[in-house]
């Protein structure tokens, strides 16, 4: 194999490793980190990364799912509800990845990087947790649940909210997640925190099981097209999955304060680097 | 009808197993390959693409699981969810094989 080609991999290793721990430490994904990285100093064409980006994300998620299940933070059954939608939305993104042009897919993308920058400034609030005695119209389903906190030692019972309009939020996290090759953390945490209603650390588990069923949706379909090319794909998975581990294991008690500014600003930065990518301004690095 | 709580806790073993030794297998043919295609090319990368191809289906694996869990709980309604997201993914595949 040439040189450059092991350098490549290196570098698509080490970016993965990093974005993927430091990810962890703030419990946000970092898939959204991947394309901009690959695709600005990495002179990688978008579809390419967003195909590696997409298998990133199917590893983060699949990688870090069984303790959240052991823990029965996943609402499984409100899971495979969602996933209709989110699968859907993904369909239709994969159909749509395929007639929009490059330069608007940084624009989207950047605006997708100003709205993650802008919930991680605004912080998660816990919203009203309606109880189980409440349940609503959606009882009939068997989705209401309840799950352990620890201190207090308790059970928490809990239950779904405004179903309809969580399913439509969903369907558009999974068509942006198709589009751009993202998780869509940042859709799908909105969905279930507000519309939903869900006590957060279910909503987080949750969304991060439904994250890999949507990105595989997706994955199958660049996959097909070939836009999934081993040697940039293959070294992104196994960076990403080697750096949730440990991510998880390691930076747990790194204060998280200054992190997180420093994410915000990098997220700030990138978005700002899609734009001005879209209009064909390239000030760092060398994207074609 | 919701599912025993026994049964459901079976459900979130049984996915929490596939999807942990899944991740593990699937990065494990991808080391494997990366590691083959230093040495010598072409080979490697081809097991490497074995290994994004496990990563794909995977998810897709542990719908499955679900289906099969659900139909045997005779929990129809969540067995013909599951079946309908199984179907999304197969569609979203032709589309894009197409």
């Amino acid at each position: 194999m040439a040189e450059a080609q092991v350098g490549l991999e290196l570098w698509l290793f080490a970016v993965a490793l990093g974005t993927s721990m430091l990810g962890g430490v703030l419990g946000m994904a970092s898939g959204i980190f991947i394309v901009p990285i690959l695709t600005m100093f990495g002179r990688i064409d978008i579809h390419t990364a967003i195909g590696a980006s997409l298998i990133s994300v199917i590893a983060c998620s699949c990688g870090s799912a069984a303790p959240f299940l052991k823990e029965r933070l996943t609402n499984i059954r409100l899971a495979i509800l969602l996933e209709t939608a989110t699968t859907s939305g993904a369909l239709c993104g994969v159909f749509l990845a395929g007639l929009i042009a490059t330069p608007v897919l940084y624009v989207i993308f950047a605006l997708i990087l100003l709205l993650s920058a802008q919930q991680m400034l605004a912080r998660r609030k816990e919203s009203i947790v309606a109880l189980a005695g409440d349940a609503g119209r959606w009882a009939a389903l068997g989705l209401d649940s309840s799950y352990p906190e620890r201190a207090p030692d308790r059970e928490v019972a809990y239950s779904v909210q405004r179903l309809p309009f969580g399913m439509a939020l969903m369907y558009g996290a999974g068509l942006i997640s198709a589009l751009l090759g993202i998780g869509s953390g940042v859709l799908k945490i909105p969905a279930m925190d507000t519309a939903l209603r869900l006590p957060i650390k279910v909503s987080s588990a949750t969304s991060n099981f439904m994250i890999g069923v949507t990105a595989a949706a997706s994955a199958g379909a660049y996959f097909a097209r070939g836009e999934i090319i081993s040697s940039i794909a293959a070294p992104v998975a196994l960076g990403s999955v080697l750096g949730a581990v440990l991510g998880a294991r390691i930076l747990m008690n790194v204060p998280n304060e200054r992190l997180r500014l420093m994410f915000i600003a990098i997220l700030i930065v990138l978005a700002a680097q899609m734009m001005l990518a879209a209009f064909g301004i390239h000030l760092l690095g060398h994207a074609n | 009808m919701k599912t025993e709580p026994a049964l459901a806790a079976g459900l979130e073993q049984l996915l929490s197993k596939l999807l942990h030794y899944g991740t593990l297998a699937a990065s494990a043919v991808i080391a494997a390959g990366l590691a083959i295609a230093l040495v010598s090319g072409a080979p490697g990368m081809r097991i490497a693409t074995a290994g994004i191809v496990l990563f794909i289906l995977l998810p897709v694996a542990r719908v499955g699981a679900m289906l099969i869990f659900f139909l045997r709980a005779r929990d129809y309604r969540f067995g013909a969810i599951a079946a309908l997201v199984l179907l999304i993914i197969i569609f979203s595949y032709l589309v894009g094989a197409r």
